[in-house]
C-alpha cells in the first residue's frame, strides 16, 4: 500500500495516550512508471482540510494559497456530489483531484457524511447508506461507493456505515446498535470487495454508545490487514465531546496501535486537545469555518508560544486575551482600525481592519466570510504546530490543563448535557444555523433542525 | 492577463484633456468607426478605456479580494454613494482614510451621486428643486438628498471619480417632465461643481440626459459641454427602452462631447452592448449584471451566457470558455460548477472571478484591435459568433450608422447577417 503510517518518538505504551507522528503517502512506490514525485506526509497530530463541495469554505484556491503551510491533505465528503444515486463526477476519467483542480501532491480522503451536520433523518436498510440530500434521499451502496471510488481515484476512502443519529441516546437500544454494528461491518466487507483501485482504507469504528458493542466492533478490525486506518464517527450522538472520545478511547484500547485514528466532529479546539491526549491523530478543519460562520476571528492560545495577543485598540474588551475569539459583529468593532489580532502574520490581518470586516458582516457581503476564514484557517494550523511543540517537549498535559482553564472549559460534561455558549461552542451553533451570515443559501437540512440543548443533564 | 504595454508604441497621443486630477490621452482611433483607446490618469490609477468597470456597491466586489480583483486586470470599481452613505457612512470612511483604504483597493474608483438607488429602491421619493426628499427605509422619516450632500457624501468617500446628483427619469417617461428634469440636471450640476471640496483629487462627471428626445439630449450635451469638466456621462438609458433608441441617444451624445475627454455610459454591461457602444465612441461602462448573474450560475461566453444549474451541465467536462485563461476556466470543468453553483460562495467566486475576467478580456480585445485599427473586423467576428447569421436590427442600425454594414459581406471575414426584430438574444448561439 502507497500509504503507511509511523509513529515518532512515542515514549509511553497503552492505547490511549498522545502521540506523533507521520501519515505518509508515496504514489511512485504504487505504480510504475508514475510521475516522478516525493512521498507526501502529514504530521500528526494534524487535519484534513475541511472542504464543502470539495473547495475549502469561502476559499478559491488562489485564495486559500494565501493561508501559509497548510497541511497536504483534503477531505472529501460524497454527500455534497450526491445529486443523483449516481452523481455525475463517478463519469469523469481524470479522478476527484483533478475534478477538484487539487493538486497531486495532496493526501485526498473521500469520506460519505459531511461532519458538520449533526440531525440526519434518513433510515438505513440493510443494502445501503441512506443521505438526505436536497432532492430527496439518496440511496449508497458499499459497493457502488467503491465504484466511485474507483474512478474517483482518493488516496484514503472511508466506506459507508450505519449512522446512529440519535437525540436521545437512552431511546437507542442494543438491538439498534447491534444492528449497525454488523451492517458495518457488511459494508467494509462489501466496498473492499468491489474496490479496484488501491486505495487506502480507514475503517469507521462502530458501536455508538455500546461499550459492550464497540469492543465487538472492534475486535472485529484488530487484525485485519487491509485496514489502513480508523475513524470515529459518532456526530450524530447528542453526548458531549467528552463522552464520545471517551467511547473512541474504549474502542481503540482494543485496536492496532500503529494504525492512524481519524475523529469527526471532534475539531474544536478543546476537543482536539482532550482528544490528542487520548490517542487520536487526525481531524479536520470544520471547525475554523464554525468560527468564520458566526463572524468570529479566532484568539485562542496554547501555551505562551504567542505573545502578541493583545487587542488592537483600547476600545476592545479588557479580557480579550483570555477569550477564545473576536465577535466582529460587537458595535464596538465599528470604528476599530486594527487587525482581527495584533501581530497576526494571516492575509487578512496584514491588509485589513476590524471596522472593515465589521462592515461587510453588516452588509452580508460576502467577502467578509472570506477574509475571516483565511485568519481562522491560518489560526487553525498554527494551533496544531504549537500542539506538535507542546507534544514534543512533554507539556501537552500542562498546557492543555491551562488552556481548558483560560477559556473556562475545564470542567467534564456530562451525559446528555449541553455546553452552554461559551469558548468553542461554534460547531453546534453551525449545526443549528439555518443560513450562512453572508448569503441567502439556506444551509440544506438544516431549517427544521433543533439545537441540541433540549436533552437535560 | 494585463494590459501593462497594450499601447505599445504609441506612445504621441492623438488628442489630450488635461484637469487637475485627471488627465486624458486617445492613443489610437478606429479609422471607419468613432471608437478610440486612451489612457487616463486618475490619481489613484492609470486605466485604459475603452474599460468596464464592475460594480462593488457596499466596498467589495461580492466575495473577490482586491488582490484578486488586480490578478483580474480591473482598473476602475464601482462603489455606490446610497449605500456607503449609510453604512458605514461619511464620517467612518472620512476616518479611515476614504474607501480607497478602507476597502484596501489602490486603484481606480468611481462612485455614483446616489440619486439612482433614490428613484429605483425607494418607493416615496419626491423629487423638489432642492434635491430627492424621500422615507428613510429605517425609520420611515422624511430626508433630503440634494446635490450639496450628495457631493458632500462622495468626497468623504474619495473615488477618483465622482457624478452629480441628477433629476433621474425613467427612459420611457416623457412629455414636460423629461425636459424639466433636464434642465434640473443641469441647474444640480452647478450647485454640484460649487459644493465639490477636493476639485484637485477627485473629477465631478456630469450625466447627459433628456431621455429620448433628441431635441432635449442635445441641448443637455451642450449645456454639459459649456461646464468644461473632466469627463462626461451618458446617463437616464438603460431602463427599458427600445434598443433602437438606446444606441441613437448614445451617439447623439457621443457626437456633441468633446472628443479629447472620456465619455461613460452608465448602466451598460451586456457583451453586444459594450461593443456596439464603443464604436458610438464610448470609453467607460458599468454594469452589476455579470456579478448579479454570476450569483445565480450563469457564465458569460462569447456566445452568451450558460447557465450552469441546467442538467446538461452535470457531465459537461469542459471548462466554461476553453480559450479564457482566467483561474476557474484553468481549473474547473462545467460539470464541477454545475454541484457548486448556487450551493457554496465558492461556486458563486468561481463564476464572479470568470465573468469578471470575461469583461475585462473583451474590453482588452476591443481595444487591442482599436490599436491595430482593425475593430471593424473584431465586431464583424465577435457578431458572428455571438448571433450567428442573424443580428438584432439595432446593433445592425447602430453599426451602419459608423459605417459597419453587418448585411453586406466584408472583403477578411467574408460574414454577414440579416437583421431580426428582437433586443436581445435569447439562447447562447450554438451554431459556432
Amino acid at each position: 500500500m502507497a500509504l503507511h503510517f509511523e509513529l515518532t518518538g512515542v515514549k509511553a505504551s497503552g492505547a490511549a495516550v498522545p502521540r506523533t507522528g507521520r501519515l505518509v503517502l508515496d504514489r511512485a512506490s504504487g505504480k510504475a512508471g508514475g510521475a516522478e514525485q516525493g512521498p507526501i506526509v502529514l504530521e500528526t497530530p494534524g487535519f484534513f482540510k475541511y472542504t464543502r463541495h470539495g473547495l475549502q469554505p469561502h476559499l478559491v484556491p488562489d485564495v486559500a494559497a494565501e493561508v501559509d503551510t497548510l497541511p497536504a491533505a483534503t477531505r472529501v465528503q460524497l454527500e455534497d456530489f450526491l445529486e443523483t444515486d449516481s452523481p455525475d463526477c463517478g463519469r469523469y476519467s481524470e479522478g476527484l483531484h483533478k475534478f477538484l483542480a487539487l493538486d497531486s501532491s495532496e493526501i485526498l480522503i473521500l469520506d460519505t457524511l459531511d461532519p458538520t451536520i449533526y440531525a440526519r433523518t434518513a433510515k438505513p436498510t440493510n443494502a445501503y447508506m441512506a443521505i438526505d440530500s436536497d432532492g430527496g434521499t439518496r440511496r449508497l451502496a458499499a459497493a457502488a461507493f467503491a465504484q466511485l471510488a474507483n474512478s474517483l481515484k482518493p488516496d484514503i476512502v472511508i466506506p459507508p456505515f450505519d449512522v446512529i443519529e440519535d437525540p436521545l441516546p437512552s431511546l437507542t437500544q442494543g438491538k439498534r446498535i447491534s444492528k449497525s454494528v454488523a451492517r458495518t461491518a457488511k459494508w467494509l466487507d462489501d466496498c473492499i470487495a468491489a474496490l479496484t483501485y488501491p486505495v487506502a482504507i480507514f475503517a469507521p469504528v462502530a458501536g455508538s454508545h455500546s461499550l459492550e458493542l464497540r469492543t465487538k466492533a472492534a475486535e472485529s478490525l484488530v487484525a485485519r490487514q487491509d485496514i489502513a486506518g480508523y475513524a470515529f464517527n459518532d456526530v450524530g450522538l447528542a453526548v458531549t465531546q467528552d463522552y464520545k472520545l471517551r467511547l473512541a478511547t474504549h474502542s481503540l484500547e482494543k485496536l492496532d496501535a500503529s494504525k492512524p485514528r481519524y475523529m469527526l466532529g471532534a475539531s474544536a479546539p478543546d476537543a482536539v486537545l482532550r482528544a490528542v491526549l487520548g490517542g487520536i491523530d487526525l481531524f479536520d478543519s470544520s471547525y475554523p469555518y464554525a468560527v468564520t460562520e458566526q463572524g468570529f476571528a479566532s484568539t485562542y492560545v496554547l501555551g505562551d508560544s504567542f505573545s502578541c495577543t493583545q487587542p488592537a485598540s483600547e476600545t476592545s474588551v479588557a479580557s480579550a486575551t483570555d477569550a477564545a475569539h473576536l465577535d466582529l459583529w460587537q458595535e464596538s468593532m465599528f470604528a476599530d482600525f486594527g487587525p482581527l489580532v495584533e501581530g497576526c502574520a494571516c492575509f487578512t490581518c496584514r491588509g485589513h481592519h476590524r471596522s472593515y470586516i465589521h462592515h461587510l458582516l453588516k452588509t452580508k457581503e460576502m467577502l467578509a466570510t472570506v477574509l475571516l476564514q483565511i485568519h481562522n484557517l491560518h489560526w487553525y494550523q498554527r494551533f496544531f504546530n504549537d500542539i506538535r511543540a507542546s507534544l514534543a517537549q512533554g507539556l501537552l498535559p500542562a498546557d492543555t490543563e491551562h488552556f481548558l482553564k483560560k477559556y473556562g472549559c475545564e470542567t467534564p460534561q456530562t451525559l446528555g448535557g449541553c455546553r452552554p455558549v461559551q469558548a468553542f461552542g461554534e460547531l453546534d451553533a453551525l449545526a443549528s444555523q439555518t443560513l450562512s451570515p453572508t448569503t441567502k443559501i439556506q444551509r440544506k437540512r438544516h431549517a427544521e433542525q433543533q439545537p441540541l440543548e433540549t436533552a437535560a443533564s | 492577463m494585463t494590459t501593462s504595454d497594450e499601447f505599445g508604441s504609441l506612445a504621441t497621443p492623438l488628442e489630450v484633456s488635461n484637469s487637475p486630477a485627471l488627465k486624458f490621452e486617445v492613443l489610437a482611433r478606429c479609422s471607419t468607426t468613432k471608437a478610440r483607446a486612451s489612457k487616463m490618469h486618475l490619481p489613484h490609477y492609470t486605466a485604459h478605456t475603452p474599460m468596464f468597470m464592475p460594480v462593488g456597491t457596499m466596498g467589495s466586489i461580492k466575495g473577490i479580494t482586491t488582490k484578486q480583483l488586480e490578478g483580474l486586470d480591473c482598473h476602475v470599481i464601482l462603489g455606490n454613494t446610497y449605500h456607503l452613505g449609510s453604512r458605514p457612512g461619511p464620517e467612518l470612511l472620512e476616518k479611515a482614510g476614504g474607501l480607497h483604504r478602507f476597502m484596501a483597493w489602490n486603484r481606480g474608483l468611481l462612485t455614483d451621486s446616489g440619486g439612482f438607488q433614490m428613484v429605483s429602491l425607494l418607493k416615496l421619493a419626491n423629487i423638489t428643486e432642492e434635491g430627492v426628499e424621500f422615507e428613510n427605509p429605517h425609520d420611515g422619516q422624511k430626508m433630503m438628498l440634494t446635490p450639496e450632500m450628495s457631493i458632500g457624501l462622495q468626497n468623504a468617500i474619495g473615488a477618483d471619480i465622482m457624478m452629480q446628483l441628477d433629476d433621474v427619469v425613467s427612459s420611457l417617461t416623457t412629455g414636460p417632465r423629461v425636459e424639466e428634469a433636464m434642465w434640473r440636471s443641469v441647474r444640480w450640476l452647478d450647485r454640484s461643481i460649487k459644493a465639490h471640496k477636493r476639485p484637485t483629487e477627485q473629477n465631478l462627471f456630469p450625466i447627459v440626459q433628456g431621455g429620448l428626445n433628441v431635441e432635449l439630449r442635445t441641448k443637455s450635451a451642450l449645456e454639459l459641454v459649456k461646464r468644461n469638466t473632466p469627463g462626461y456621462a451618458i446617463g437616464g438609458l438603460s431602463g427599458g427602452e427600445a434598443k433602437d433608441s438606446f444606441w441613437r441617444m448614445v451617439s447623439l451624445s457621443t457626437d456633441i462631447l468633446p472628443t479629447n475627454k472620456p465619455r461613460y455610459c452608465m448602466g451598460v454591461g451586456y457583451a453586444e452592448d459594450l461593443v456596439v457602444c464603443s464604436a458610438l465612441g464610448v470609453d467607460m461602462y458599468d454594469c452589476v449584471f455579470p456579478t448579479r448573474t454570476a450569483r445565480f450560475g450563469n457564465a458569460l461566453v462569447r456566445t452568451g451566457s450558460l447557465s450552469l444549474r441546467q442538467g446538461r451541465y452535470g457531465a459537461d467536462f469542459n471548462p466554461i470558455d476553453k480559450d479564457c485563461d482566467c483561474p476557474t476556466c484553468k481549473n474547473y470543468t462545467r460539470a464541477y460548477l454545475h454541484t457548486t453553483v448556487t450551493k457554496e460562495t465558492t461556486g458563486c467566486h468561481l463564476v464572479t472571478i470568470h465573468n469578471i475576467a470575461f469583461q475585462m478580456r473583451l474590453m482588452r480585445d476591443i481595444r487591442q484591435s482599436i490599436v491595430e485599427d482593425r475593430f471593424p473586423v473584431f465586431i464583424r467576428e465577435f457578431m458572428k459568433t455571438r448571433f450567428g447569421q442573424t443580428v438584432p436590427m439595432w446593433i445592425i442600425n447602430a453599426l451602419q450608422s459608423v459605417s459597419v454594414d453587418l448585411t453586406v459581406p466584408d472583403s477578411l471575414t467574408g460574414y454577414s447577417a440579416t437583421p431580426v426584430p428582437d433586443d436581445f438574444q435569447k439562447t447562447p448561439n450554438e451554431t459556432c
